[in-house]
């Protein structure tokens, strides 16, 4: 099976990749390709098991959505057809509406899911998130220069315990829509959840032994209990 | 009125100097946080020195900024600095205080200003340096920086116009900040362990500033420093006004090279990072009106302070204290690769928590996996002892290094992670720490060097 690691010459940010490096210690037998900017998406065209795609700069998040732009339609009924796609961090604005700042940065968005990324680029949200999926008690953290509004009751991935969801405010985090798993989490969001990287595994159709199970396991534990402590306050 | 309100807060923020020496405060930002309270445009209105230089940048500005002041000083100049205080709005307020009489009329004939990147906002419209230096931008803190590529913005968005740039052609992230300014440029040619490809996690200049098409390296320092080209458009690093080559570390010199002329300079370090500030401050001097035989003159009695690592023998155990900033994947990386390019055999003592965030919030370990851990997995480093809050974070990023289970200890309390170490003569020992970290890493050597004199390494 494959894996796609979309434009990571410029979505690279925040130790995002190393949720790639982890799948690929997990399950060796997997092939990692990367895309660059200039080139098709490969899983438009050929067996892609899982699509990645982390955070980026300013200037990557233009570059990345115009080199995805031509492909819109295409991509939206792969997704919607099944096909699994991880975007972290900032890339998930890249599939709302758009994405607008206070420094006059203005994207059009794919138009994926709804709503607009707002950022307010010298005021810069920071904070842990603790949060439900399915039965499993999901970690992580924000870093961002702002929130997605507007997306209205479309479908989250994750719901907010301690912490904020994709608008800054609300419990609704993330996306879902057909395959694409999408959160605003920033940095190595699979390492830090060994419950949630079995169930993507297992989706994937693969043997969900993680690598180094008990340390991953064990790191996990000790930050569900931190992040529950209500001596914690979950903004930075 | 503003200059009624910025006499005020003169005066009181001056006043506070003597109450501050009584009670053995002084040293801090309290004049110039004071000011900026009285009065929030007090930068506007504080009296210039006829010259003024600022130096920014993610590495080595506190370096740069002091052997300017070292040799600038020992050439008669008085001088404005915030080598006393912060690099922040505060910072250099309080600088600007020392720095003036009563009557608001400055007393130096020069100001050597470092100067946070994300503080430009709140300095640059008020304090137009003649010159500004730029070290390099690297990634920093996740959640204070963000990447290098918003601080660059930051810095173009604040520079004032009229500041003329000192910058780092191996660097192409600042090498192209505040494009409209005029510039020159400072570089190192072909070092002795250069290479092409990155051999690091972070690398953040893969492509063309101009075409987004990928940039070949001719030669690469390190992550993205280093002479770039555009396989597409032909784009280039800049050439450099000022330019180090020949560089021999063995011997200790090196040449540059300005306006077709070579001169001759002996090294005052040998790392890398120091040389490039040794070349930064040829430039900047340059730029100041300095000869060549000036500078060289200025080097001969400028030391660089190693404040972020000490040595220690005690018992036939090197103790190595080496700070190594956390929440920084970069200065991790950097320490990592001197501590694989080092001979012998090491055990580590892995505590760069981020203490200040350990009871009251959760450090993000998001930067970890933006550090070369890899670097660590090698024959020679025998043991790692993970210790801290985030003991259990380091064990399972050393794991994804590569790193046998068995070389890999946790032990959260870091004096027992101490006694957990091998400890065997001929054995370097790294107590690798972070900035907020400091006092109680070197509780932590106090107690391994105890162990070392009772003799005998862990149970």
């Amino acid at each position: 099976m494959k894996i796609e690691v979309l434009f990571s010459e410029v979505c690279n940010l925040y130790g995002d990749l190393a949720n790639v490096r982890y799948l690929k210690a997990c399950c060796p037998q997997l092939t990692i390709v990367e895309t660059d900017l200039h080139t098709k998406p490969r899983f438009l065209s050929e067996d892609i098991g899982l699509v990645f795609m982390g955070s980026t700069t300013e200037q990557g998040l233009k570059l990345a959505t115009e080199a995805l732009m031509p492909w819109r339609e295409e991509i939206a009924a792969k997704i919607d057809a099944g096909q699994r796609f991880l975007a972290v961090g900032n890339a998930v604005d890249m599939l709302t509406e758009g994405i607008r700042s206070d420094s006059g940065l203005a994207i059009t968005g794919l138009g994926l899911v709804p709503g607009q990324a707002k950022y307010r680029m010298m005021q810069r949200h920071n904070s842990f998130f603790l949060g439900t999926f399915a039965d499993m008690e999901i970690v992580g953290f924000k870093s961002l220069f702002g929130h997605i509004q507007g997306a209205g009751d479309a479908e989250a991935w994750f719901r907010a315990v301690r912490g904020v969801g994709r608008d800054g405010a609300t419990a609704a985090e993330g996306f879902r829509r057909g395959g694409l798993m999408a959160t605003s989490l920033i940095g190595p969001l699979l390492i830090l959840n060994p419950p949630l990287t079995k169930w993507l595994l297992r989706r994937l159709g693969l043997d969900d032994t993680l690598a180094f199970e008990d340390a991953a396991m064990d790191s996990y534990r000790k930050r569900v209990a931190e992040f529950h402590e209500e001596s914690r306050g979950w903004k930075y | 009125m503003g200059k009624a309100r910025f006499l005020l807060a003169l005066w009181a923020a001056k006043l506070s100097i003597p109450a501050l020496k009584i009670t053995h405060h002084n040293g801090t930002d309290f004049p110039g946080a004071l000011a900026l309270k009285l009065c929030p445009d007090f930068l506007r209105y504080v009296p210039r020195p006829p010259k003024m230089i600022a130096v920014t940048g993610t590495n080595g500005k506190t370096t740069v900024a002091n052997m300017l002041e070292d040799i600038l000083e020992r050439r008669g100049h008085r001088l404005l600095t915030n080598r006393a205080g912060s690099n922040i709005a505060s910072g250099v307020s309080t600088a600007f205080i020392y720095g003036s009489d009563l009557l608001g009329r400055t007393k130096c004939d020069m100001a050597v200003l470092e100067i946070d990147e994300r503080s430009a906002p709140r300095i640059y419209p008020y304090v137009k340096p003649d010159y500004i230096v730029v070290t390099n931008l690297f990634r920093d803190s996740i959640m204070r920086n963000a990447h290098p590529g918003y601080i660059a913005d930051i810095l173009t968005a604040n520079f004032p116009r009229e500041s003329k740039l000192i910058l780092n052609a191996d660097d192409l992230i600042s090498a192209t900040v505040a494009p409209e300014n005029d510039r020159v440029y400072f570089a190192i040619g072909p070092m002795e362990g250069d290479v092409q490809e990155c051999e690091n996690l972070l690398n953040d200049m893969r492509i063309c500033p101009r075409c987004a098409g990928k940039l070949r390296y001719d030669y690469r320092r390190y992550h993205h420093i280093g002479h770039a080209v555009c396989e597409s458009c032909g784009f280039a690093s800049p050439a450099a006004d000022y330019f180090a080559h020949d560089v021999d570390v063995a011997s200790g010199t090196m040449a540059l090279t300005e306006a077709g002329q070579d001169y001759d300079y002996r090294l005052i370090a040998d790392g890398v990072h120091n040389i490039y500030n040794m070349v930064t401050v040829i430039a900047a001097l340059r730029q100041l009106g300095l000869t060549h035989e000036e500078i060289r003159e200025g080097f001969d009695h400028t030391a660089i302070l190693s404040t972020r690592l000490s040595r220690e023998t005690v018992g036939g155990v090197d103790i190595i204290m080496q700070m190594s900033k956390d929440k920084n994947a970069l200065a991790c990386s950097r320490n990592f690769d001197a501590i694989r390019h080092t001979a012998g055999d090491k055990e580590l003592l892995v505590m760069m928590n981020c203490m200040g965030v350990a009871k009251n919030w959760s450090e993000n370990p998001s930067w970890m996996y933006d550090t070369d851990f890899e670097f660590l997995n090698r024959d020679d480093v025998v043991q790692l002892v993970c210790a801290g809050p985030r003991a259990r974070d380091y064990k399972l990023r050393l794991l994804l290094a590569g790193i046998p289970e068995e070389k890999i200890t946790v032990e959260e309390d870091e004096f027992r992670a101490a006694e957990r170490l091998q400890r065997k003569p001929g054995h370097q020992v790294y107590i690798l720490y972070g900035v907020d970290g400091m006092p109680l890493a070197f509780r932590v050597k106090a107690h391994l060097k105890n162990l070392l004199e009772k003799g005998g390494g862990a149970a």
